[in-house]
């Protein structure tokens, strides 16, 4: 067991009851955005909704991935990956590119376009909670069971017990597991993942590795294009040093040549 | 087209006046109201025009002054030496205007140092951002000798003059990480971006299209300075940029089209799809076009012809960028995005203020040697290589009209694009709605504990609030009552009555029972006061 925090949605425990959209409001000083919590969807000011979506109720909030694309993009390491799971953001970082917002597999990262000195808004786990040993607002007042917290690898165990023990009932897939690498939120279903709004064509690996890859190899590029280019300067320069010394050898033996006006002597 | 008369505004100075003043209303719009009131940008649409058009084709500008001056400086390849310094200037203008757009895109541009002191390497855009700082600053190295040059100032040049090479190496080094980067930015989006544009290769296609975009800026820039300054077209260099393009180009188009083939989407090119005909005319237009055009003898030679290949190539270019930034990416988002009036007024004042900053200082700096002007412009000059036979068409119509198939049927292309577009964003998964089941749920259903509220002064008797007596079974809903003042995180028991808080008034209990939602508080006391 390591010391990865996590949470499991189990869609077929999920009552639509709004406890958890409600505690993470009053957790988050958030105003209320929507006539019902149902309509209402993922913005600055909602970290997470309950959507209706093929005849069960399901959860939207930041997965907090193993390997978060967020935390790779961002070029001032404004998110961070915290030890116990969740992602944080440090709002004194942020430069506002919204790179975090385009790269996020998920479309989680939102943005408080109306404000001048805008941040970016998400769900970060209750990591304050967290730290003081207590569960994240949403699953401590989930009265289902439906979003339960603990830790990461025992959850996926009991997920898998879920799955074994009612094998005709869940789709034999425990979303998060893998995608991108994993995450910290897993969910379960009785219906296709997709019919839930969640993508499943998903890379398995971590999303950063398609840039890192490209990325490390700038320190060799930089020293060898330096070596190369600086070599092909040496050599064509001495070419050309080479060629005025003999034409002005030449123009000394006959000096009724045509002076030759050579342009390189002028400086860049 | 820049010229500049202090004593009656000509046409060109108004327009500029007029972009100008409507940009400057944008920048308050921009800088008092932030990006929501001023950009049609969205949490799915997150990049628009100022990322896509001014930040990837503003850099690519400065394509022209690394090709250029690696050719010149590292190869000592002498004959380009006299368009060098119009592309240095005009690769300076480009990043310092970056600059000025990033300032208008970042949601906090007074941190735009950030990157110097917090690091992230795993970062493609921490990496951009390091490219538009160190460049930037090798690139007003590399422009400063024609300052110098007009103050007269023999040190400076000097020592600038014995950096020349080293100065060179790490402009393009820096030049070719930074194109390559700015495709890279999108390797992150696999699932997001268009299989038509997301492609491993995506650094590589952005670097190769770089290069041929800045070899038709020389040419573009050396015709409208002629017409402006009647600097003279060196028309035997330029024709030869003409061949580097097709070169360029062809080797882009047969990357493109192994990469398209490799990933098994060739086919999605010709289906009648917004994503499918953009990415035809991007291909009409800024590839196939100008390398049917360049391919010519007669029209590479041709002042005209190169001219309108260079535009085909720059418009082809911008139309790429903009495919991958806004087109590619719009399906996955789900939204649709058109730029706002400010974005718009924004951008075009920033190109505005390009063209007039590369006319004042082709005016005031010598980035034009001398003796290259000639007296007396005239609009269409014959071909500079002799025609030996008379041709069965004119240079000039035969451009106009190979020109004008491929723009129009870029165009036509885009236009049919745009008719599938409501098609395309309309992919979202259509989810059935049938009732929930929560039969299920409710099994498991456990009601938060009863709470006892002590009795006060003057009460009938204790009050017990059971949940399980005010839910809805049918359709639970905790955000009701829970959202002010009964919070669910705090301890129930902190909800007591005192004299400052009646919990019978409309706030508390008395919300809902008021005599219509439920019974009211006035009456039947013992309903809920059970001694």
């Amino acid at each position: 067991m390591g010391d990865k925090r996590g949470l499991l949605f189990d869609a077929t425990l999920c009552i639509g009851c709004g406890a958890c959209y409600e505690a993470c409001k009053e957790r988050n000083q958030l105003p209320r955005t929507a006539a019902h919590f149902l309509d209402d969807r993922l913005s600055d000011q909602t970290y997470t909704v309950v959507k209706r979506r093929g005849g069960r109720f399901v959860r939207q909030l930041c997965m907090h991935c193993e390997v978060p694309t967020c935390v790779s993009v961002c070029p001032v390491g404004a998110l961070e990956k915290t030890a116990t799971g969740p992602v944080i953001y440090h709002e004194a970082r942020c430069i506002g590119c919204r790179y975090c917002m385009l790269a996020c597999p998920f479309g989680i990262p939102k943005y408080e376009w109306r404000k001048i000195l805008p941040r970016v808004r998400k769900c970060d786990l209750c990591a304050d909670r967290l730290a003081a040993g207590r569960p994240p607002a949403c699953a401590e007042v989930c009265p289902t069971g439906a979003t339960r917290f603990g830790d990461r690898q025992a959850l996926i165990e009991e997920a898998r017990a879920r799955i074994r023990t009612h094998p005709q009932k869940y789709v034999p897939r425990i979303y998060g597991l893998e995608e991108v690498g994993g995450t910290s939120v897993l969910l379960l279903s009785d219906i296709p993942f997709e019919r839930l709004g969640y993508r499943t064509d998903l890379l398995s690996e971590p999303l950063p590795l398609l840039t890192w890859q490209v990325l490390q190899k700038i320190p060799n590029f930089v020293a060898v294009g330096s070596v190369l280019l600086g070599g092909i300067w040496w050599i064509t320069n001495r070419r050309r040093e080479v060629q005025l010394r003999e034409r002005q050898q030449r123009e000394v033996r006959e000096p009724s040549a045509p002076e030759s006006a050579d342009p390189s002597h002028e400086e860049p | 087209m820049m010229r500049w008369s202090f004593r009656r505004p000509g046409f060109w100075q108004l327009v500029f006046a007029l972009i100008l003043g409507v940009g400057l209303y944008s920048t308050v719009v921009r800088f008092t109201g932030g990006l929501g009131a001023s950009t049609a940008l969205s949490d799915a649409f997150p990049w628009g025009l100022w990322i896509g058009f001014d930040v990837l084709c503003g850099v690519a500008l400065a394509a022209g002054g690394f090709t250029l001056s690696a050719v010149v400086y590292i190869f000592n390849v002498e004959r380009f030496r006299p368009i060098i310094r119009p592309t240095i200037l005009t690769a300076f203008l480009g990043y310092a205007l970056v600059i000025v757009a990033l300032l208008f895109d970042l949601g906090r541009p007074y941190r735009i140092w950030h990157p110097l002191v917090m690091w992230n390497p795993h970062s493609v855009m921490f990496e951009v951002a390091w490219c538009v700082m160190l460049y930037t600053t090798v690139l007003a190295l590399e422009f400063s000798p024609m300052v110098f040059e007009r103050l007269r100032l023999e040190r400076p040049l000097r020592i600038l003059h014995a950096l020349t090479v080293p100065l060179v190496i790490l402009g393009v080094i820096l030049s070719t990480l930074h194109q390559s980067s700015l495709g890279s930015l999108y390797l992150i989006v696999p699932e997001k971006l268009h299989p038509l544009w997301y492609s491993p290769l995506l650094p590589i296609f952005f670097f190769i299209s770089a290069i041929a975009l800045g070899c038709a800026m020389p040419i573009f820039e050396s015709f409208l300075s002629y017409r402006a300054f009647r600097k003279r077209l060196e028309i035997e260099l330029l024709a030869d940029l003409g061949k580097v393009i097709v070169v360029t180009l062809a080797v882009y188009l047969v990357l493109k089209i192994q990469d398209l083939a490799g990933r098994g989407v060739l086919s999605r090119i010709v289906e009648p799809t917004y994503e499918g005909r953009m990415f035809l005319a991007e291909m009409l237009l800024g590839v196939i076009g100008p390398i049917l055009l360049l391919s010519l003898r007669r029209i590479r030679t041709d002042h005209f012809g190169l001219f309108v290949s260079a535009v085909l190539v720059v418009l082809g270019f911008i139309m790429n960028r903009l495919n991958v930034s806004i087109t590619g990416m719009e399906a996955s988002s789900g939204v649709s995005y058109f730029p706002s009036w400010t974005e718009l007024s924004v951008t075009l004042m920033i190109v505005a203020l390009g063209f007039a900053l590369f006319g004042a200082a082709a005016k005031y700096l010598p980035v034009f040697p001398e003796k290259e002007r000639l007296p007396a412009p005239t609009l269409v000059e014959p071909p500079a290589v002799a025609v030996l036979r008379r041709p069965w068409i004119g240079t000039t119509p035969l451009v106009l009209i190979l020109g004008g198939l491929f723009f129009i049927g870029a165009m036509g292309s885009a236009y049919s694009g745009l008719q599938h577009r409501e098609r395309a964003l309309a992919t979202a998964p259509a989810s059935e709605e049938s009732e929930p089941e929560i039969a299920d749920g409710l099994e498991r259903f456990e009601v938060p504990p009863d709470v006892t509220f002590p009795q006060g002064e003057a009460s009938p008797g204790p009050v017990t609030f059971r949940h399980a007596s005010h839910l809805n079974w049918e359709r639970p809903n905790c955000t009701i009552c829970h959202h002010e003042p009964f919070r669910m995180l705090k301890a129930f028991g902190s909800v007591t009555a005192s004299p400052a808080r009646d919990l019978h008034d409309e706030r508390h209990c008395g919300r809902c029972h008021d005599g219509r939602t439920s019974f009211s508080v006035k009456e039947e006391c013992t309903a809920c006061h059970r001694p």
